[in-house]
This record gives structure tokens, sequence and C-alpha cells, in this order.
């Protein structure tokens, strides 16, 4: 990066806000994505703007200048959309962290990109209120982050997603100008719906500066249970019965056989080893509906084949329940150093194919799959399990990887549910959007970021 | 065969860069750059593996900006061993460049030596009120001039008289149920004769028979974590040819950093060593800090006295996280009549000490605890009971700095003053 570069947004930042040192450039080249960026995909700088302004003023200065610019939160994206490409600007929205408002009345937020979502939950649950879009990295990753990649998470099944929580935004464009999306009311058809085009445009489009989210009340109470499956087709049939019988869990996870015996052998919940497939189930609401939905799906359980139900009656036990659930990745990256997490999302019904095709795939490539899932929406982690110093099983576990994706969209189903396609993904985006759908999105892009300056490489490749 | 740094590129893979230690990691909640958290040092420590990078000064100071808390350890959802890489690392560092001629005075020298430590602590002794002022309220002492140390710094003081000159080799009591040998590390030996006293007085007014054998030494943890395995095996060897030579039940520990060191890091250390490897393990079996002992003896809740005090624990890293010790000390607290527990707000998080990182990254160091003194604040307690001697000293600076009148005290000396209330004696420690 020249160095007038370098001076130009040392002016609009500030000194302690700008990173430039090989070491710590070197560690923006990677998020949680198994992507690999090279030495040679060094970012020029890190910047850390504290205001929407010197994020227009950084924007313009790219746009004149032609840098390619990645938005980065804390780095937690799945899909290879936050790692640094050669000589660009890495723009870090963690400064921008405040709560700006939460108003009670109106049922709604209002944050900077960088608040971390398990923040924003802790303070509005407090105030009986509810933000429920719940990513795994919620601990740590950004409420900007999970905007651009429209996160999803376990409550999708009955809340939906995060595009379900926005009603408006503050954006950055590329070409430097500020923007305003959406408001503050749940209705507003005033012209295109751009907040929602934004919502996971996975950096691409805008730069998010302010986000207006949408709160519902904080269910009074919650009520947990696990059932244990011989057979993993009796446990997606039982997905499939608990929806078709108008029943909406707020969580409806499930595990395959290798989950169980790995996490039974690391945490020693009292899973037994040889089950097909666990389900873990909770149901919320006010207190007095409860029993009686867990008793109906309960019900459900046992008329289809499980052989053990457990019902958790105090939160300790509902905790005890979600321990096999939070030991899962701990106890399969025991078995192997690296682990692959894929995101294909199929129509609920196709749930026991979908699982079966996969099981298939890994015998023929000779590579471990595991299975869990957000089975309540059809997402599931096919979770691969392999090391990645030995470059003949990487081979075959992206070839493997291609053909799960290529099954998904014969399936009816999604190349991302929630991870997003980034720059993981993007070779296969017109297996589903067609040609048109991606000359169509790629015209909008343009139309925005004529430069391609933003987040180049994402969604449509280089 | 000495373990090769690359050999270390099986760890470092098992990182999938999830992000979690960005939650936890103490240095990172202030610096916010991504090479300050674990996963950032970790694929630093990947690069110079793969040779992206090599051992440049930047990477050199990245690998010292970490406190070895070990929090992003227990929170690793993979269990990436992040602060054996960094150590790792550190040795990998003295081992192709060096160590700086001033670390080298320390280590190999002073710390090494006993006699030479010995000496330069009794000199120092004399020589410390020149250049340090008391400290407001009797605790603590200010320097009085620019020492290349904040001036605000608040230390404790050397003692008039090391502890291992107050007490004969073995402190013995009539009819002994068990005999103990304790290791008393350097900071209970030099500066806090207090709470060695109290854990001798403990254990003795429990029946134990307290060894405190004089040829211990300092238990090697500041060098081994600064990369000098050379000079910390030496110390190990001596301490383990020390300790093993008494017939005891137990090693009581009054410092998990100094426990740790004893009851696994020497076994790791000298495992290529046949004739200490084994010997390495038998000490580790013997160890135990001194709360698990006290514990372990169901009857020290007799005889306690009541004391009317609002109290909080601070878990110190190597205590909570290295020997797993997090309920014995609240069992003994919260055992003594009138003493009312107030836990505070994430009590396990690192107080910002890190042994020599609080000397070589001062203002870092004392951004992390105004943290943790604000949790210690919020939780309206009169007195602070931890574990830990530099936790203690590192805390009690925290107070001062924001003028909070409380004390700092180990779990011993708490202990010890609740036996003394039931038998009249007025204790001295100024609240």
């Amino acid at each position: 990066m020249k160095p007038e570069i370098i001076q130009e947004l040392t002016k609009i930042v500030g000194e302690e806000n700008l990173y430039t040192t090989l070491e710590d450039l070197y560690c923006y080249t990677y998020d949680a994505s198994f992507l690999k960026a090279d030495i040679k995909d060094l970012a020029g700088v890190a910047v850390y703007p504290g205001t929407v302004e010197e994020i227009s003023m950084i924007l313009m200065l790219a746009n004149r200048e032609k840098i390619p610019v990645v938005p980065r939160g804390a780095g937690t994206n799945v899909s290879g959309g936050s790692v640094s490409i050669g000589d660009c600007i890495v723009l870090v929205l963690k400064r921008m962290n405040k709560i700006l408002e939460i108003d009670k009345k109106n049922l709604i937020a209002v944050v900077e990109p960088g608040v971390i979502t398990g923040q924003l939950q802790r303070k509005v649950e407090k105030l009986g209120l509810f933000y429920p879009p719940d990513p795994a990295s919620l601990a740590v990753s950004t409420m900007g982050g999970n905007v651009a990649e429209c996160a999803g998470g376990p409550r999708g099944v009955k809340y939906g997603v995060t595009r379900d929580y926005i009603l408006g935004l503050e954006v950055v464009l590329p070409t430097g100008e500020i923007m305003t999306t959406g408001g503050r009311t749940i209705k507003n058809v005033t012209g295109y719906d751009m907040t929602k085009l934004f919502t996971g445009s996975e950096g691409t489009l805008c730069v998010i500066t302010k986000i207006i989210v949408k709160l519902i009340p904080l269910p009074e109470a919650k009520s947990t249970m696990m059932a244990v499956f011989s057979e993993m087709e009796q446990a997606s049939e039982t997905v499939s019965e608990i929806i078709a019988g108008g029943l909406v869990p707020c969580s409806l996870e499930l595990l395959d056989n290798i989950y169980i015996k790995n996490i039974e052998e690391y945490a020693k919940v009292g899973l037994p080893v040889e089950a097909g497939a666990v389900l873990l189930i909770e149901v919320d609401g006010d207190s007095e509906i409860l029993s009686k939905q867990i008793g109906k799906v309960e019900e459900i359980c046992r008329r289809l084949g499980a052989v053990q139900i457990r019902v958790a009656t105090t939160k300790e036990e509902a905790e005890d329940l979600w321990l096999a659930r939070r030991s899962a990745f701990a106890s399969v990256s025991r078995v192997k150093p690296t682990i692959i997490g894929e995101d294909a999302t199929v129509p609920r019904s196709q749930i026991p194919v979908a699982v079966r095709r996969i099981q298939e795939i890994a015998a023929k490539y000779n590579i471990i799959i595991a299975i869990l899932g957000h089975a309540g929406d059809g997402n599931l982690h096919a979770t691969i399990l392999t090391d990645e110093m030995d470059r003949e099983e990487a081979a075959r576990v992206e070839k493997a990887i291609d053909e799960i994706f290529v099954l998904t969209v014969e399936l009816g189903g999604s190349l991302s549910g929630e991870h997003g396609i980034g720059r993981a993904k993007s070779k296969f985006i017109t297996l589903q959007t067609g040609e048109i759908g991606l000359e169509i999105q790629r015209k909008i892009k343009h139309a925005l970021d004529p430069n391609n300056i933003l987040n180049p490489g994402v969604m449509f490749g280089v | 065969m000495e373990r090769s740094f690359e050999s270390w590129e099986k760890e470092v893979i098992r990182c999938i860069r999830c992000g979690s230690c960005q939650n936890v990691c103490p240095v990172f909640r202030e610096l916010q750059a991504e090479s300050t958290v674990a996963r950032g040092r970790v694929k630093l420590i990947r690069g110079v593996i793969t040779k992206d990078l090599s051992l440049t000064e930047g990477f050199i100071s990245k690998m010292s900006l970490c406190l070895m808390c070990k929090a992003c350890v227990t929170n690793c959802p993979s269990g990436v061993k992040v602060d054996k890489l960094v150590e790792a690392a550190r040795k990998e560092i003295v081992d192709q460049k060096g160590l700086s001629s001033l670390k080298k005075l320390i280590f190999r020298f002073i710390l090494k030596n006993r006699w030479v430590f010995d000496t330069g602590m009794s000199t120092g002794r004399i020589l410390q009120k020149l250049v340090f002022r008391p400290g407001p309220g009797g605790q603590g002492m200010l320097p009085r001039m620019p020492l290349g140390i904040d001036q605000r710094r608040l230390l404790s003081p050397l003692a008039s008289k090391p502890l291992k000159a107050m007490y004969p080799q073995v402190v013995k009591v009539t009819n002994p149920r068990l005999r103990v040998v304790f290791f008393t590390g350097c900071m209970i030996n030099y500066i806090y004769t207090d709470t060695g006293r109290a854990v001798v007085n403990v254990l003795n007014r429990l029946g134990i028979d307290v060894v405190i054998p004089k040829l211990q030494n300092c238990c090697g943890t500041p060098v081994r974590m600064n990369g000098d395995y050379g000079t910390a095996r030496e110390m190990a060897r001596a301490n383990i040819d020390v300790l093993l030579q008494e017939k005891v039940d137990s090693v009581v520990v009054a410092c998990g950093t100094c426990g740790l060191a004893l009851k696994e890091e020497y076994a790791e250390l000298l495992q290529d060593e046949p004739r200490y490897a084994e010997r390495a393990k038998h000490l580790g079996k013997m160890v135990k800090d001194f709360t698990e002992l006290v514990v372990s003896l169901g009857d020290f809740k007799e005889n306690i006295g009541e004391l009317p005090l609002k109290v909080t624990y601070h878990d110190p890293c190597h205590l909570v996280r290295g020997l797993n010790v997090k309920e014995q000390p609240r069992e003994i607290i919260k055992q003594i009549p009138g003493v009312a527990f107030l836990e505070m707000k994430k009590p396990d998080t690192c107080c910002g000490s890190g042994g020599s990182f609080s000397l070589t990254h001062y203002e870092l160091s004392t951004k992390i605890n105004n943290h943790k003194v604000e949790d210690i604040l919020q939780t309206g307690a009169e007195v602070v009971v931890t574990g830990c001697s530099a936790c203690r000293m590192h805390i009690l600076d925290g107070l001062h700095r924001q003028e909070a009148g409380m004390g700092v005290m180990h779990t011993a000396q708490l202990l010890e003053m609740a036996y003394e209330a039931k038998e009249g004696i007025k204790t001295g420690i100024k609240i």
C-alpha cells in the first residue's frame, strides 16, 4: 500500500486505530471459515474507524484509488467473507459498539454494528424483551456481522433469522455516501425493500453503521426434552410429524450416531452409544401451556419409536440436556484435528433423504461426515472430520463437499442456510441462482459499487 | 529427544479459528487487535512454523503479550493448548536469539543461585527505605523517585526477615497426625511472610508438622515462561532433590503458580531425563494447595471464631485453571461465622499481574486490573481474599490507584484470624 494512502487513513482514524505491521496484518488472513488465505493475500492496512463519517471518508478514498475494502466484525464468518485479499484495507467495525437505545414502547433497539449479539440479548432480556437470532458464535459475533450474513441459529425454526428482525439500517455505500433504509415501524412499503437487500449482502453492497432491530416480548418459560432413537429415519420422521402436527418448538436439534458416540465418550451424559439419532427439543411460551405442548411432542416421539425420553423438570436438568448439544463440537474435535462445518439446508420433508445421501457420499470418498442439524428448519450441518495435513484426504474432502452442494440444490434446498456464500462457495452460486439470477445480482452490485471495491470475490467469485 | 518447535504444528492446526477466545482473553479486551487474541497468536506461531513469518521483533513482541492465564485454553471448544504454544514460541526465541542480558542476569545468576538471591534480598531490604515511601494505611510502599516503575505503583516491601529465617527447618507439634513439606515460593519467603506464617500456624493448629527446607529454590516458572528451559530444568532438578529428601505425606504450596510447576510442569520439563522423569511425577502426586489439604481434614471447622467481615474471593489463574482449586477456598471462607461471602462478577478473570508481565507491560496490566478492581468494589466487600501473592500485590496496587481502602490477604491469613478470634487474640491486620 502506498505510504500516502496510509498517511491519509491515519489522518482519518488516528494512529492508534490503524495497523500496518506484517504480524498484525497476518492475523486478518483468516476468519472462522476453512478458507486458506496466503501471505500474498496480506492486507495493506487494517483500520478501526469510530464514526460513520470516518467510514464514509475511508470508502471515498478507497473508491477514488480503487483499493479493495474488506469489512470485518469479530471475524467469526464461516464462509470466508472477512479474510483479507491482497493489499486491501481491512475495515474493522468493533470500535462502534454502543447500544444507542432500547425503546420499550415501540419494541425496538438501535445499535451500532460492533455490538456483540449476546450482549444485546442479555440487556434486552433484563427488560423482559427478546432478540431471538442465536448463531453459535453469539458470545463474540457482532450485530453488524450478523446482519451482513443474515445469521440464523437453533431458534430459527420458531423465530426465524436475523432478516426477520431488522427494521432499518444506516449504511455507507461503496462510493462513500451515507444512506438510511427502512425505519422504526413494522409496516413500511416506501420504495424497494433495501433493508432486506442489504441484510445478507455479505459486505458487498455497503458497510452497515447503524441497525434498528425489532424486539418481541420475552417468553415466560421454557421446557426441554431429549428423545433417543435407534434409527436416524425415525428421528427424521419425528421432526416432520412434530411440524405437521402444528407444534412449533423453539429448538429442534438433531445429532447423529457419530456425534452421540463421541459426546458420550467425552462428556458422559448418559446417551446410549448404539443409538442412531438424538433429538433435543425445546418449547417456550406461557408456563401454563408448556406441559401440554411438551406432552404432545413426547407422544409423537413415543409413537415413532423413541427408545428413551427425558423431560427436564428443573432448570438444572434442562442444562444437563443441553450439555450434550454443547459438548458436540468439542467431542468431535478430538477425533480429527480439522473440522469443516457445512451448512446445506433442505426443505424439512427432505431431511431423511438428505441425511442418507450425505452418508453415502461419506462412504464413497471414505471420509468421516458427522451430522448435526437444526432439523426443525431443515438446516443440516454436515461436519467433516479430517486432517488438513493429509493432502490426499483433503482432495477427497473437497470432492465430497462439491457433491453435497449439488445434492442440496437437487433436493430443492439452499447452498447455505445461514453461513453465507462468501469466498468459499462462490463457484457454486449459479447452481441455485441460475445464469439470469446471477446476472441480475451482478447488475445490482455494479449499480452500487461501480469499481468493485467492496469485498470483491465474495458471492460472485473473482 | 527434545521436542522441536516444528512438532507443535500438530497442536496448531487444531485451532479452527472460531474466535471463542475473544470472549475471555484479558489482553484482547484492552487491545482489540486480532494479533492480540489467542487465535491470532496461534496463527502467528503457525506462520513461523510454515515459514511465512520469522522470529522478528514484531513476532517476539506479540508473543510477550500473553498473561499465560489459561482462560482461552479452558474456553476453547477444541481444547487447543494456547499457553503451551506461546511457551514453545518463547523457548524457540531464546534458543535462536538468546536471552537479553538483563534476563540472563536475573534468571541464570540471581534466581538460580539461592545465595545470590538471598544476599540481594537482604541488601535490598535495607536499601528499599531510601527509594520507597510507605503506602497509605501501612499497606505497601510507593516509589519516591522514578525507577522505571510508575510512581503510582504500590509495591509490597521486602520483609525484614525472610520466612525461612523465621523458622527452624521443621516446625513441630505434639502428636502430629501428618507431616508435610511447605514449598514457600519466592514471594512468600521474601515479601509476604505474613502469608507464610499463617500457613505454618494453621497447619500446626491442625496437628501437622511443617518442614520448611532451607535449600528450596525459586520454582523456576518465571524463567520457563520466558523461554529459558535450560535454567528452568536446573532449578526443577534442584527442587526435586530437596523436596523428595523429606519423608512427608504431602508437599504444600500456597501459590497456584509454584504448585502447577511442582505438580505438572516439572514432569513435562524433565520427561526425557531418565534420572528425573519418574521422580518429577512422584513429586507431582504429592503436591497439594494449602486449601486442598485443609478442606480434606474435615475438622478444620472446629474452633473457628467469629469474624464480622464482608469478604470476596479472587481466583488466581494458575490455582483455578492450573490446579483446579475453586471450591476449597470458598468452603473455608463460608465456614467462618460472621463472614458474609460476596461473590464478585467473573471471579476467575485474570487480575492482570501475569508475574513479570506486570513489570514489562505495566500500563496494559493496569488497565486489565482496573476491571478486576471494579468487580471487587461492586461487591461491597471489606476484604479481598485470594490464593496467590502476585495477585495480592497487583490487586492491592489497583485498589490503591482507585483510592479504595480495602485489605487483600491470602486464604490462610483469613483462616488464621478466625482461629485467633476464637482464642480472643486481637489480630493486627488492618482492614
